[in-house]
Order: C-alpha cells, then structure tokens, then sequence
C-alpha cells in the first residue's frame, strides 16, 4: 500500500538535485524522499514463505523433515517453501544525442535524469537481493556496454559508475539498443528502459515486441523537458536538432505552437497505444519533476509481478 | 588610380568593408540558434518576418557603424585627399644637367639661375627635390628642405667635368616621385640635350607612371668645338734611345679653319703643330714622339688652341706614363735571330732573358713560373715538357709567344688545344713570297708603326708558314692571301700570342728589317701579365687601385701637388677611390708615405665634347605607361599614383585604421558581455 506522499516529496527542490554532486548523492536524496513518505518497510513482502507439506519419502534430506509434527502426530513429513524468486533487472539507457537537451526549467538534462533514475532503482533493487545489470551504447556507431546482473553489494559501486560515465552523442539508436538488449539479455528479466523514445521507427516498434515475446518485462521511463512536452518558445527561432543537426526556421506565433503540439501529442499517443498493446508500463518523466515518481510505478508493477 | 576590376585596393577594401557586417550577421543569426532535440516535429518556416525591423540595441549599431566607417574611410582616405584643393600638392623634380657639356656658353650656371627662381616663387603647395647630374645623379635639395637653404644649396653648386647619364637622372627623378603621395608630379630637365645622350641606353626605359616630363628645347643644332680625346703613351726603344710616343685625337665641330695643338711632357714643349681642319674628319690621329728616361714618370698635357671654340673645358689633355720596369722572358727556340733580338746589348734595360735547357725541361717544370712572358718555338711541343711548360704558363697568367716553325701531328693537336687549327704549310716555292698585307692598328702592339720612324710594317715578307685558323682567338697580322700571320689567342688566363712562321731566314725577312726588335719588345709588353690599374680615368668615376706586393698598407690617398684629396682603405690590396671632379694629373701614395706610388691622369669623355643637339626632344613612348593621357601640370585635378608606402606614412590613416579596431574590439567586447549576461 503506498501513502500520499510525505512533506519531503512535496519539498522536492530541483535546484537543490542539481547542485548535489555525484550519482549516489542524487539517489539517496531521491529514495529518503520516498521512503519517509511510506507507512511502512516496502522489505518486509519479500520474505522466504511456508507452502504446505508432503509425505516423506526414502531420500529425502532429514534437514527438512517437520521434527514438531513428528512429534506431535508421529507422522514423517517434509515442510515445503515458496521458492524464492530473486528477479534480475537490467537499467538499459538510451545515451543518443537527443538526451543531451536541457531546457531552461529543467534540473539537469534528459540523460542526468535517466541516470538520477537509474542509480535510485539500483539502489532500490539491489538492496531487495535483486539482481542488477545495465546495457548502453557509447560511441558512434554504439558500442554495446554490458553489466551482468549480480545481487553482490559491490555491484551498485559499479552501476554508478558506469552511469556517471554515460554521455550523449551520435544519432538515434534506440533500435540498436532494444537489439542488443534481446540479444545480451537471455533469462527472463525485467528490463528498465530509459529513453526520450525519439525515433519513431517501425524498427523501434518491433525491439519492444521482440522484447516481449522472449518474456522480459519491460518498464519504459519516457524522459522529457518540460520544452519538448509544452513548447514555450515565442519568439521566432532557428532549431537545430541535436542529433541530425538540420535546422529549421520557426517564425513567432501560436500557429507553430499548435502544430508542434498537435504532432508531439500525436507521437505519445502512438507509444501510449503500442504500450498498451504489448503490455508495456509506460512511465512519463519529466527533468523539471520529481524522479521518485518512476520508483512509485516500478513497485506498483512489482506488486502486480509477484 | 583606377577602380577596375582588378585593383587589388578595390578588393581590399571591399573584404575591410563586408568583414564587419558579415560578423554582425553571423553573430545575431546564432543568437537565434535553439539547439533542440524535438526538431522533427516542428515545420519548416522560411518566411520574412511579419513586422517591420526595429532597432534593438542603439549604441551596439553604432559602433558597429563607427567601425565600418572608419575602415572604409582609411582605405579610401588617399583618395579622398588628393581631391581636397588644401592638400594639392605639385611634386617637381629639377634634374640639373652637370655634366662637362652644359659649361659651353654658360648653360650651368643659367640652369641654376632657373632652379633658385623658381624656388623663390613656389607656393606652399609645391614640393621642389634637386638632382645634380655629375656622373651618378646626387641628391642636392629634398622635397622636405627649407626653401633658403635649398637656394643656397643650388648656388654653391659648381660646374663639372663628368658625365652623367640623361636616363639616370631621369630614373632617380621617377624613383623620388614615386615616394610622394598625392598630387601632380613633374620632372623639369635642365640640360643642352645632347644627341649622344638620347641614344644611349634607350632599352633602359624609367617606365613614368603619370609622371610629366619636361624637356630642353634647344634652339640650335650644335655649337662651335674643339678637343683632344683618346690619350695614348707607350715606351719604346730605338736603339740606345729610350723614347715615348703619344697619340691623340683631336676633334673639331664648326667652322674653326686650325687648331694649334702643343705637347709638354715634364714642362718642357716636346710638340708643336698647327692643324689645318678644312675638309678634314671631325676626329684625326695626332702623333708625338719624345726622348724619356726609361726609369722615371713622364707627365704630359697636351692643348689645343683655335677659334671658336664654345667648350674651353675639353682642350687640354693629359697623360702620366708610368717607368719602365725591366720584364723577364723565358726563352726556348733556336732560332738565332730571336736569340740575337733578345741579346742582353739589345733589350737592357727592358728584358732579361733567361735560356732554358731542353734536356733539363724537367727541372723547370718543378718550380712555379718565375718569367712574366714564355717564349718558345713549336718545334719543342713535340716533347711532353715543352707541352707541360706552356700550359703552365698560360694557366698562371704568365705570357707566350709561341712561333710556329715546324708541324707535325703532335704539334696539330697541342694547337686545336691552344684553339688553332692547322689547314696547312705555305711552303716556299709554290708561290712568291707574301707581304704583311694587314695590320690591326687597334691594338697596341701597332700604334707606334703609325709613325714612319718605326719602319713599315708592309715591307716584310713571309715565304712559308702555318696555315692557321683560329677557333679562340683572332688575326692580328693578315698575309697578301687573306691567311692569318700573327694570332692572339683568347683561351687561357695568360696572353698568348702565336706567329704563324719561324724567325729564320728561310721563312722570313723580318729579323733583318727595322721593325722587328721594336716588335719583339711590344709583343712581349702585350704577352706581359697586366697592371690591373689604369692610368687613365674620367672626372667622378669610381677607380680601382691594385697593389702589388708593397708592404700592408692601410689606405691610399689622392693628391694633387700634396694637398690631400681623398683617403680611402685598402681591403685585399684593392682600393676604389673616386675621382677628382677636375682633369689633371693626381698623385697616389700609401698611407701617409712622401712618395707618389703612382700618377694617374683624369680626362673627360670625348663624347661631351659632341656639341651636337636634339632640338625637341620627346619622351620615348615606352617611358609613360598608365594613365598618361590623364597628366596634367597644374595639379588641382589629377591625382597621382598613390604608392602604399606613401599610404603607410600618413598619420591620419593609421588612426582611421587603429579607431576602426578599437570600435571593433569594442563592439566584440560588448557581444561577448551580452551572450554571457543571457547565459
């Protein structure tokens, strides 16, 4: 069950995440944020469970025979367990150009978000004994860098690492992301993606549905500026896109605005339908909020999970 | 200056004037710049702006305004100045002929009369520079001295006895001119206009860019003149005497009927002579001929005298002929005669001769020449050391006089080496004997024989001899059949003369005529290695003194009668001393040593006693190139070239061009501030 959110969330302070220096910082300001705002240890659902039990058979290991019940019904049984579950999950982030945007309002760019993100669901998960690895793509062409998943605490050491070390570049490449991720990633896994999403590709379509089909459950984090999602620019301007670098005059007024927005709202739209589709949670973030947010949905998904 | 296409200062200054704005441009279409990761989903808009431009930023416009203003006003300042009347300026250059010339009737000092009027009456926009024409053009008055001074400069100038180049004068004039800035520029030639002068060194074009010239017009063709040019002194020796012969010419132009001449050597009157001149060439040969002692310097001066004569500065000549000092020659032949001809009774005084052994050739080969002339008979070349010896010779700058009195194909080649073929004998017998039927009296060895004292030449036969053909060399003496007798020889360092025949009866009647021991000694003073100093030199020239092997000297000073006229440092045993202004005999001595080391003697070129005149001069027409039809004297509407050097030297350009900056860097400054305020 999970509360309204404590004063702290409510006293997020951009600015204050901005200025806070290293990955592991962000991420404890962002998880004690949280966690204030819960009533109770979101640990204590995860323990080893009682089953039922069976009769005993020659061969059985005398370590699991129910000595009490023997003793109270002299009968031999074997105490079963719900077997413990320890998921794996991969933080796959998209490291493409277009990441690299800041908007005026906004704490840190697309990709200090996706990071910020990235170490607080490190941190959150492993210190649940799950698993945690990481993919991304560094270099153009992408390179594919790949953690694999362990539950050892060291492990968040290097994921912070290998975080802090992500920078933007080069073209779109989600395609060549979700690729490598269904070919590195083989055991079914709950695959954490953060990406603005901005190339709009039937290849990219095809990624997330392969990604399904060989039974990884995926968890996408739309990062965006606040820019992208409301575009408050008026005055008339030249864009240049970050990735392409092809510009295009834009001249003051509503009627570009609208358009913007009519074809920015028509491209989530699409995603929103596609995610419903493949039953992929969808979780929008934006660099002028709150990142707890994201950790709020990926427990609500975790919930549905188990 | 024209504003083609091609003008570099157009192009300059149209980057100077665009650099500013292209950078205005550029920087507020970056400030435009959003670099944006949505770019996909906006369109395309390329439309004007639908309001009307609105000044945004005042004093950032400008400056960048003061900028470009100040930048295109630099570049265009020079021309902007030469239109102003308070900055016209007339640039004038008076070349002042100097030169022995302009002395006849007075013509110097009228010339200078001109110069200073017409610096008394120039107004402050005339900038007045004054060549003087005496040899090499000097400078006497720049664009930038005091009027006063520049009077009295011209006035203090004297009249010389050189010659200077019209074109040179004219050159350096172009040279001044094209320093200045703005404004007409002229070049006023004071001079006689000699014709000689018009036709020398025409291929030397000053190339006048917009540059008017002004002329001498004389009013007649030529004036009155008499002169004595062309000195010549030699020793010779007739018998016991010891005498000099002279050779001069005398010159004459208008109606003069005689001319008197008259010859002192040493102040004592060795020659008298009226020359009649009616019908006569403008130039004739005068010859003299006086007793001398063979040890001591004769100085000579020679005057003409006759009426009218508008000239009296070229009437006197001058010779200084230097002692005699006794030469050395090797001797290899057998030839009697030849032994006889340089008998010790025969040459004392003039030649020792030192006999060489032909079966110790060996031995002399060893040791370096020690005689100033080799002479040697073919028949020797036969044999590798006769060979050795004469190559060694010629290859030291040492003299030879080979006579040819035997062939044989060792001796063929030793000569196509020397650059002689050998096309056969004229053997006696086949054909009478031949006379001397040509002499090149150009040469030295043959000026005395003009004189009928010294026999002639004509008189001698030759009844066998080499037929020669030179390859690197030249006939002196031609046979009655056209085939060359007496050869110099042009190939090696050393002199080499070559006599087609031998001295011996059976080939020649030389040995017993007249001419031959006179012959003898002048061939073997041509084959003799050079005084490299001349005894002779022109008013102003620049003379070089070598030395020989006196003990270090330090420098060498020009006298005259004692009173020092120059001093000029040696620098391996060279000296370069300028010649005095004046025609005279000058002493020389070593440092401040009491006796004279040499005498030389100064005379003006015959060529500036040509009184001879072009009346209406005109520039050539490859002197004026550009504009010239543009040319214009008064100055108030023609521009002249302006060079970038005189650009350069403008004050006010480099603060136009230094302002320019400053606004830039302002301008920049103020930018950068506001990008950064904006971030």
């Amino acid at each position: 069950m999970i509360s309204e959110p404590l004063n702290l969330l409510d006293r997020f302070d951009p600015k204050l995440l901005a200025g806070l220096e290293g990955l592991s910082f962000k991420a404890r300001y962002i998880m004690e944020g949280y966690l204030n705002g819960l009533h109770g240890s979101p640990f204590h659902g995860f323990s080893v469970e009682f089953s039922d039990y069976r009769p005993y058979q020659a061969g059985d290991d005398l370590r699991r025979l129910d000595w009490r019940l023997f003793a109270r019904s002299d009968r031999l049984c074997i105490k079963r367990y719900m077997q413990e579950t320890n998921l794996r999950f991969y933080i796959v982030c998209d490291t493409s150009a277009s990441m690299g945007y800041r908007g005026t309002a906004a704490w840190g760019s697309k990709l200090d978000c996706a990071k910020v993100l990235g170490a607080v669901l490190s941190w959150f998960l492993l210190k649940q004994n799950d698993a945690a690895g990481m993919l991304s793509l560094k270099g153009n062409p992408g390179t594919a860098r790949f953690i694999r998943p362990s539950q050892k605490p060291s492990q968040l050491g290097l994921m912070l690492r290998e975080l802090d070390a992500l920078t933007c570049g080069g073209g779109a490449c989600l395609a060549s992301l979700l690729g490598q991720a269904a070919r590195l990633i083989h055991r079914r896994s709950l695959i954490l993606f953060l990406s603005d999403l901005f190339e709009p590709s039937e290849e990219v379509v095809q990624g997330f549905k392969h990604l399904k089909f060989l039974g990884h459950e995926v968890v996408v984090f739309q990062v965006l500026d606040r820019d992208e999602v409301e575009f408050p620019f008026e005055e008339s301007a030249i864009f240049e896109d970050l990735e392409t670098e092809e510009r295009r005059s834009v001249s003051s007024g509503n009627a570009a605005r609208s358009r913007y927005l009519e074809r920015f709202n028509r491209f989530m739209a699409n995603y929103e339908k596609l995610f419903r589709e493949i039953e992929v949670p969808h979780c929008l973030v934006r660099t002028d909020q709150n990142p707890s947010m994201a950790i709020r949905m990926l427990l609500a998904k975790r919930r549905r999970l188990l | 200056m024209s504003f083609a296409f091609l003008n570099p200062w157009l192009w300059l200054g149209v980057a100077a004037v665009a650099a500013p704005i292209w950078l205005h441009l550029q920087r507020k279409k970056e400030r435009n710049l959003v670099r944006f990761a949505a770019v996909q989903f906006l369109d395309h808009q390329p439309k004007a702006r639908g309001r009307p431009l609105r000044v945004r930023n005042v004093l950032l416009l400008l400056l960048r305004a003061l900028a470009v203003f100040l930048v295109v006003g630099a570049f265009s300042w020079p021309y902007l100045r030469r239109n102003d009347r308070r900055f016209a300026t007339r640039n004038r250059v008076y070349v002042l002929d100097n030169s022995l010339s302009r002395q006849a009737n007075d013509g110097f000092n009228r010339d200078k009369q001109r110069i200073v009027h017409d610096l008394s009456a120039a107004g402050p926009d005339t900038r007045i520079a004054v060549l003087n024409l005496a040899g090499t053009p000097q400078l006497v008055v720049g664009f930038s001295d005091d009027r006063q001074v520049a009077m009295e400069k011209v006035r203090e100038l004297k009249a010389s006895f050189g010659r200077g180049s019209y074109l040179d004068g004219i050159q350096q004039a172009n040279a001044l001119l094209a320093e200045v800035g703005g404004g007409a520029k002229q070049i006023v030639f004071l001079g006689d206009s000699q014709a000689n002068q018009w036709q020398e060194s025409l291929t030397t074009a000053p190339f006048l860019r917009q540059v008017q010239v002004e002329l001498p017009k004389s009013p007649i063709a030529q004036l009155p003149n008499l002169w004595l040019c062309e000195p010549r002194a030699q020793r010779i020796f007739l018998g016991e005497t010891s005498r000099v012969n002279f050779t001069m010419r005398l010159g004459h132009l208008g109606p003069a009927r005689s001319a008197k001449v008259t010859l002192r050597a040493n102040g004592r009157k060795v020659y008298e002579r009226n020359v009649y001149l009616e019908g006569q060439p403008q130039t004739m040969s005068l010859q003299a001929q006086c007793e001398a002692d063979p040890t001591a310097w004769l100085l000579a001066q020679a005057e003409v005298d006759g009426s009218p004569d508008s000239l009296p500065g070229d009437n006197h000549l001058y010779f200084a002929v230097p002692p005699v000092v006794e030469g050395r020659v090797a001797l290899l032949a057998r030839s009697p005669y030849l032994r006889l001809g340089l008998a010790p009774d025969v040459m004392r005084g003039q030649w020792r001769v030192r006999l060489l052994d032909p079966s110790s050739l060996e031995a002399e080969l060893s040791a370096e020449p020690e005689s100033d002339v080799l002479c040697l008979e073919s028949a020797y070349l036969q044999g590798p050391e006769g060979r050795s010896i004469l190559k060694r010779y010629l290859e030291a700058g040492r003299g030879v006089l080979l006579l040819v009195n035997r062939l044989s194909p060792v001796i063929d080649v030793s000569l196509r080496e020397l650059g002689f073929e050998c096309e056969g004998v004229f053997e006696p017998g086949t054909a009478k004997p031949e006379h001397f039927q040509f002499v090149s009296s150009n040469h030295s060895i043959f000026h005395p024989f003009e004189s009928p004292d010294f026999g002639n030449l004509m008189e001698v036969t030759v009844s066998r001899y080499a037929r020669l053909r030179a390859t690197a060399g030249h006939p002196l003496i031609l046979s009655e059949s056209g085939s060359g007798l007496f050869f110099e020889s042009t190939k090696y360092p050393g002199k080499l003369y070559i006599m087609a025949f031998g001295l011996d009866r059976e080939e020649t009647s030389w040995p017993v005529h007249q001419t031959f021991i006179p012959f003898l000694d002048l061939a073997l003073q041509a084959a003799r290695p050079q005084d490299f100093t001349l005894g002779a030199f022109q008013p102003g020239e620049m003379g070089i003194i070598q030395l020989g092997g006196e003990p270090p000297v330090g420098a060498v000073v020009l006298r005259d009668k004692g009173v020092e006229l120059g001093r000029v440092p040696v620098n391996r045993a060279r000296a370069s001393l300028p010649m005095p202004d004046k025609p005279g005999i000058y002493g020389i001595t070593l440092d401040d040593r009491g006796e004279i080391y040499r005498f030389i003697s100064v005379n003006p070129s015959p060529r500036e006693s040509e009184l001879v005149y072009l009346q209406s001069p005109r520039v050539p027409a490859e002197w004026s190139v550009g504009e010239r039809d543009r040319t214009d004297p008064s100055g108030a509407t023609e521009a002249g070239r302006v060079g970038f050097s005189s650009i350069l030297k403008q004050h006010i350009w480099w603060w136009m061009v230094l302002l320019g900056l400053l606004a830039l860097a302002l301008e920049t400054t103020w930018t950068l501030a506001k990008e950064n305020s904006f971030e």
